[in-house]
């Protein structure tokens, strides 16, 4: 463009305010890789429909930017002695978006249907599958509700902020039509719900009677001010495209791309490239009942003959950093102790194989192309494996496929990434249990399986962290899997979008503004 | 007329059922279903039982079957798994977005392939019929996804003439809609043309060597009035053939243009409900491809009198 039109072009706002014409809305015009699979936050989800959910709706409480909790539409809260009676009390300047006040009243209704909602992905959190069950819930004023579990249960909080429950976010009953069918999302967040294309796009538009509390931006919580007026999220399934339309200007933020894809923008002053871990894990999961690998030597073996720093930066395509226990950098859990780590140590791999009696049987890693690190991973252990000895084979799978061997533990060595998990306890019972009770089980050990059902029970403090030191020594001395890496979150804007950050696999819309 | 409809529509009823049948089975015989992929990595062996429960899938295939055929006796094909949408309203509106593309795309195609792959025959061996050769060679040969991809690059990208992502109905708006339509379209136009292109130069050379033709010029008729009258539509029947099974593959849905493209059609809910183990929705969807190319294979036998007259005497 030569100087003479971009002169112009820059003084059109300020001829149009001179001229008393309004001034262009300011839209945000974001990837979304998939149509999302409901309105309804916490029921028929997936990632992306909880994306899109937490920007509308907000719970009680919410996770902090470290995974602590902090308070959402609940301006303090209380619990009883015996850990059963939760007191929240509401705040007083809560509005839906169809402008009726927060009470306490709709708190207990919009938690009861959601409870009652068949195919409510959480249930298991509430009815005491997994945690406590919620025997009642009473509204004594317009300001209070009371929650009392059937037990007591450390997790409450944290169950009821995840994503995947949706943050347990509080929806009008205009929500559902008469007949009691779900609507549309009416909630209190900072974005509306304005209309969904199927398959095309949604679009959210700024709440604007909303009251941002709080400093600054905190995870799901903390200040939530909206900066732009509008958001298109545009399905586009592409990748190739995606970055296309990022260069023409048709997108302006891409929340969710490959690292290999990243790394070749992150040269380019047009683009801001962000990359930071979140609670995923990126892993190298072996199955501790495969005749090979039920040997703690064989999986040691295996384990000092990766050179982990150097596998996570190549596979992430150096915007990865290396972690060796499942609790993630950002926690506020992540201390020395997790910082220990079985370390490269090809020297020692022949004598462990021996001992381990391991006499050239192929090892099969599993793996997808659908996310690239864990075909890199497993490229690259292949590799370094056979390096020191010890024959592996690679096979792709498509990602169903992939999901459906690990469900029933049908894999030797699989390259694997857990979603993210918003508290260690989570992450932790994601691997540990009874193989006989789960199929997917990783880490089959008695001692551990008690040391992460005691995470669950005991509230957050010293006592919680001495619980995930034992874990991560325990790990280290029986080798399960090999931890190698948090998930990360990579994400490109262009360069005129102010403060995008993808946030735990979350497209957080708030404090986003442009300045084309 | 009516007994020739009517016997192809019988004998469709067999085909039609062996593929539901086909796609009931070999969806299911591939590893992974629904429940797993909802659930994710968030495995709880009791929920993935209550859904499996409440989506119908704990009970034996056959079952499984006989139920999705009773209900489609009655024109139900179910819910979509994965949205909770009836499945025949979707796919009928995705199917109306496919169709607009291909269509004008064939439509295009052919007013271009026709003249050009007769003249390239009629003129053959010239430096014009080797670059339509060459040409049509090229086109047929290059992937949608790779051509579009450039179209989207240079036109998008490069000129900003046109959007790269997005899709307006024309039925909305029809001008917006037109203009998101425009590079899917040269995609499928440039594609398709490469390929009607040899078929229509190569139908037309064999007959360009018949006899009659030899006796039509020996009449003193002009080149024009040959290939107008006697050449195009002898030589057109195999070429309409061709179209019926071009149409009818392309309205089953063109995946990677309306992927590449960002089109919500056909082709793009297919591999969605594949890829989602979304089974009622997939079973629809095949079904319903199923049916449109027994449909348009059917429109095109009966519009072949037109072109040949020899039929309508056989």
């Amino acid at each position: 463009m030569s100087s003479k039109k971009r002169f112009l072009l820059s003084t059109l706002p300020v001829l149009g305010m001179l001229c008393g014409i309004p001034a262009a809305a300011e839209t945000l015009n974001v990837q979304i890789t998939a149509d999302i699979r409901s309105s309804r936050p916490g029921v028929n989800r997936d990632a992306l429909s909880d994306s899109v959910a937490l920007n509308v709706g907000e719970g009680l409480v919410a996770f902090g930017e470290r995974g602590q909790i902090v308070p959402m539409l609940a301006e303090d809260w209380t619990v009883s002695d015996d850990g059963r009676v939760y007191t929240f009390t509401l705040r007083e300047d809560r509005l839906f978006h169809n402008g009726a006040p927060l009470t306490a009243e709709i708190v207990k209704q919009s938690w009861e249907a959601l409870m009652a909602a068949p195919d409510f992905t959480c249930n298991i959190y509430f009815n005491g599958n997994r945690g406590s069950a919620v025997e009642r819930i009473e509204a004594p004023d317009a300001r209070t509700v009371i929650f009392t579990l059937a037990e007591p249960d450390a997790m409450f909080l944290k169950n009821s902020a995840q994503s995947l429950c949706g943050g347990m976010a509080i929806m009008h009953a205009d929500s559902f039509d008469g007949d009691g069918n779900w609507k549309g999302p009416v909630g209190t967040g900072p974005f509306v719900f304005d209309e969904w294309k199927r398959g095309q796009s949604i679009h959210l538009t700024k709440f604007a009677e909303y009251v941002p509390v709080g400093e600054g931006i905190d995870g799901y919580g903390g200040r939530k001010e909206v900066l732009v007026d509008d958001v298109n999220l545009i399905v586009t399934p592409d990748r190739a495209t995606a970055v296309a339309a990022l260069r023409s200007g048709d997108l302006d933020i891409v929340p969710y791309l490959s690292t290999s894809e990243a790394g070749e923008l992150t040269e380019n002053p047009n683009f801001q490239v962000h990359a930071a871990p979140h609670g995923g894990m990126i892993t190298l999961l072996m199955q501790t009942a495969d005749p090979v690998l039920s040997s703690t030597e064989m999986r040691h073996a295996i384990a000092k003959s990766l050179n982990i720093p150097e596998l996570v930066d190549v596979a992430t395509n150096g915007l990865g950093e290396a972690n060796a226990s499942l609790v993630p950098i950002g926690s506020v859990y992540h201390g020395e102790v997790q910082e220990r780590a079985i370390d490269y140590a090809p020297e020692e791999v022949s004598a462990l194989l021996k001992a381990a009696g391991y006499s050239g049987q192929e090892l099969v890693i599993q793996t997808n192309r659908r996310n690239p690190i864990n075909e890199n991973v497993a490229v690259i252990a292949q590799s370094m494996l056979q390096a020191q000895g010890i024959r592996a084979r690679i096979e792709v799978l498509e990602w169903a496929t992939q999901l459906d061997r690990f469900r029933n533990g049908n894999f030797q060595l699989s390259a694997f990434n857990y979603s993210n998990r918003s508290d260690p306890a989570l992450a932790y019972s994601a691997v540990v249990a009874s193989k006989e009770d789960r199929g997917s089980a990783i880490w089959d050990d008695p001692e551990a399986i008690e040391l992460v059902e005691k995470t669950f029970q005991t509230p957050d403090g010293e006592e919680r962290q001495a619980l995930f030191d034992a874990l991560h020594e325990l790990y280290l001395e029986q080798m399960p899997f090999v931890m190698l890496a948090n998930n990360l979150d990579v994400s490109v804007s262009a360069s005129y979008v102010q403060n995008y950050r993808t946030w735990n696999g979350f497209t957080r819309l708030w404090g986003v503004s442009l300045d084309r | 007329m009516m007994r020739f409809v009517l016997s192809r529509l019988i004998t469709a009823i067999p085909t039609l059922f062996l593929v539901s049948l086909a796609v009931f089975t070999l969806i299911r015989l591939i590893p992974g279903d629904p429940v797993s992929l909802m659930l994710g990595d968030n495995v709880d062996e009791q929920a993935y039982a209550a859904m499996s429960q409440q989506l119908g899938l704990d009970r034996p295939i056959a079952m499984q079957f006989l139920i999705w055929l009773k209900a489609l006796f009655s024109g139900d094909l179910g819910h979509s798994i994965t949205t909770g949408e009836a499945v025949l309203p979707l796919v009928l509106h995705r199917f109306g977005i496919s169709a607009q593309l291909v269509l004008v795309a064939v439509a295009i195609s052919t007013v271009i392939a026709v003249p050009l792959g007769m003249v390239a025959a009629w003129r053959q061996n010239s430096s014009f019929d080797l670059s339509v050769v060459v040409g049509a060679t090229m086109l047929m040969s290059i992937p949608t996804f790779w051509m579009g991809l450039m179209l989207l690059l240079y036109f998008g990208l490069n000129l900003s003439w046109l959007p790269v992502i997005g899709y307006v109905s024309p039925a909305e708006d029809f001008w917006a809609g037109l203009i998101y339509l425009i590079m899917p379209v040269a995609a499928l136009v440039l594609h398709e043309t490469g390929i009607l292109v040899r078929m229509v130069r190569s139908s037309t050379l064999d007959v360009l060597r018949l006899d009659y033709v030899t006796h039509a010029r020996a009449k003193g008729l002009t080149e024009g009035e040959v290939l107008r009258h006697h050449v195009l539509r002898n030589a057109f029947g195999p070429t309409w053939t061709l179209l019926g099974l071009i149409l009818g593959n392309l309205l089953g849905g063109v995946a990677v243009v309306e992927t590449v493209f960002t089109i919500p059609g056909l082709g793009r809910l297919i591999v969605e409900s594949i890829y989602g183990r979304d089974y009622p929705l997939l079973q629809g969807c095949l079904l319903f491809v199923a049916i449109t190319y027994v449909v348009v294979n059917l429109i095109v036998d009966l519009c072949y009198p037109i072109f040949d007259p020899r039929v309508k005497s056989v």
